[in-house]
């Protein structure tokens, strides 16, 4: 991949209320890296994955994936961006009553026809690359589970599985271990590493412990809380 | 307890009390009138001993076509309420100028009973229980679009924000990720609202627009007193088995 597809954030502001969250942050994430996001809570590491992802818009600055303007883009040009995304959330934010394949399909979501979501007919090829990725994160066996029956650490697997079916170019991940015991977050980061290497995914990837950043990421990024009437400790 | 607050629980109290003596002269309470009236009531009930069943087959009939009318109204009432509960509910109006609106129209349908639209329904396509199926359905609309909107916006935001990622549009995203959450709650709404039909149904004949409510009048008006309490038992009988299967479907799919 060529270096125009790396993330580019500028001098990027965000604050609610008159209170800064984010005062001029750039970070660069070239293809295929994993930089660890490293700060205490309240340093503004949620509210810059979801400005990168477009879920809130910031105050000011820029976010350029690729030739992508993502700070720019509104409606159906936002969605069409978005699809390079995947997003690993802390939560794992699976659809409960959905089995592991279902939330895996949900990153094909966006090519499939209306009435094969509606009668859950997924075209064959969705089909095959959702048990691939099942295989690929260690839980084919799992495949027709509810999510809401899964552990966590396997929640979250399935969570990385649902970002690598849509193919995306980068993965954003919200302290994507912060909800799990000790053995699984080290399996999760690591698998994390392992397919953002195998499909030259960057990641950028919010997590509040030095020690884990240290072992799992290419490159640390400390972030501190912005200047401002900051009581949260 | 200081002196002011129990100089307030005296002034509450006889606030209370004002609001219940004006209810009880705008509503003509005479208990005078309940005790002259008692003794025709008593003679009443002591014809309409033993209940008449020689109509059963008619009456069964009738009973039938109310359970009908509240089946097809409250089906009718949802596949209205589908899209209108998406426009009011706060996590999946398109557009939000179009929620106040939506939310009025389903307030408005809401807050005019079966009844009412059944009245205006037998004057436009004539008696029988089609125009209860047209009455039930858009007071139903209402409701259910109500009850569903309110399951819809407590659903949690996660799984959705993880579907957006996907880049889908909106429709897909609610489908895929929205309703397989809030189906059980939907689909529990939508029981309890069968059975609330099926017991304001029983009425709908008083107005000419169908059902056991018919046969119901027509008995009061004969003074047949043991019929009247034959369908009344028909009633009873209907309404208890339904709220029982509902009650059953809901545990299972709770």
């Amino acid at each position: 991949m060529s270096s125009d597809q790396s993330l580019r954030i500028n001098d990027l502001c965000k604050s609610y209320g008159g209170a800064p969250v984010l005062d001029r942050f750039s970070l660069r994430v070239a293809p295929g890296e994993f930089v660890a996001l490293l700060g205490p809570s309240g340093a503004g590491k949620t509210t810059l994955l979801r400005c990168v992802a477009g879920l809130i818009a910031p105050d000011s600055g820029e976010i350029m994936l690729g030739r992508q303007p993502m700070h720019l883009l509104t409606g159906a040009a936002l969605r069409r961006a978005r699809h390079d995304i995947g997003f690993v959330f802390q939560q794992f934010n699976l659809v409960r009553r959905r089995t592991a394949l279902g939330n895996v399909l949900t990153g094909r979501l966006s090519d499939v026809a209306l009435w094969r979501i509606v009668l859950g007919r997924f075209p064959d090829a969705d089909r095959r690359a959702a048990f691939s990725a099942l295989e690929r994160v260690g839980l084919l066996d799992q495949a027709w589970q509810r999510a809401d029956s899964l552990s966590g650490g396997q929640q979250q697997r399935v969570a990385i599985a649902r970002a690598l079916v849509q193919r995306s170019r980068l993965m954003l991940a919200d302290e994507p271990v912060a909800s799990l015991d000790p053995a699984a977050a080290e399996s999760v980061l690591s698998l994390l590493r392992e397919v953002a290497r195998e499909h030259e995914m960057s990641v950028l990837c919010s997590l509040h412990q030095p020690a884990l950043a240290e072992r799992y990421a290419d490159r640390i990024c400390a972030i501190a809380a912005a200047r401002g009437p900051l009581t949260i400790a | 307890m200081s002196p002011w607050r129990g100089v307030r629980f005296g002034l509450i109290l006889l606030a209370v009390a004002a609001f219940y003596a004006f209810c009880i002269a705008f509503a003509e309470i005479d208990l005078s009138r309940l005790w002259r009236g008692l003794p025709r009531l008593g003679a009443w009930a002591a014809r309409a001993w033993p209940p008449d069943f020689s109509d059963f087959p008619a009456l069964l009939t009738r009973a039938a076509e109310t359970i009908a009318m509240a089946t097809l109204g409250a089906t009718v009432g949802a596949l209205i309420a589908a899209p209108l509960c998406l426009l009011a509910a706060r996590n999946t109006a398109p557009v939000s100028f179009l929620q106040l609106p939506a939310r009025w129209l389903l307030d408005a349908l809401r807050g005019i009973d079966s009844f009412v639209f059944a009245l205006l329904f037998v004057a436009a396509v004539g008696l029988g229980p089609f125009a209860g199926v047209l009455g039930i359905a858009l007071h139903s609309a209402g409701s259910i679009a109500k009850l569903w909107s309110e399951s819809i916006e407590s659903v949690e935001r996660g799984p959705i924000e993880a579907a957006m990622m996907s880049g889908a549009g909106r429709l897909r995203i609610i489908v895929h990720a929205l309703l397989p959450d809030v189906l059980p709650s939907l689909s529990s709404s939508m029981l309890y609202i069968w059975e609330f039909n099926l017991r304001a149904s029983t009425v709908l004949g008083l107005v000419g627009a169908g059902g056991i409510g018919q046969e119901l009048k027509s008995s009061i008006d004969l003074l047949d007193f043991p019929r009247v309490l034959a369908i009344l038992l028909i009633i009873m009988a209907m309404v208890t088995a339904v709220d029982q299967l509902s009650a059953l479907i809901r545990r299972r799919i709770a």
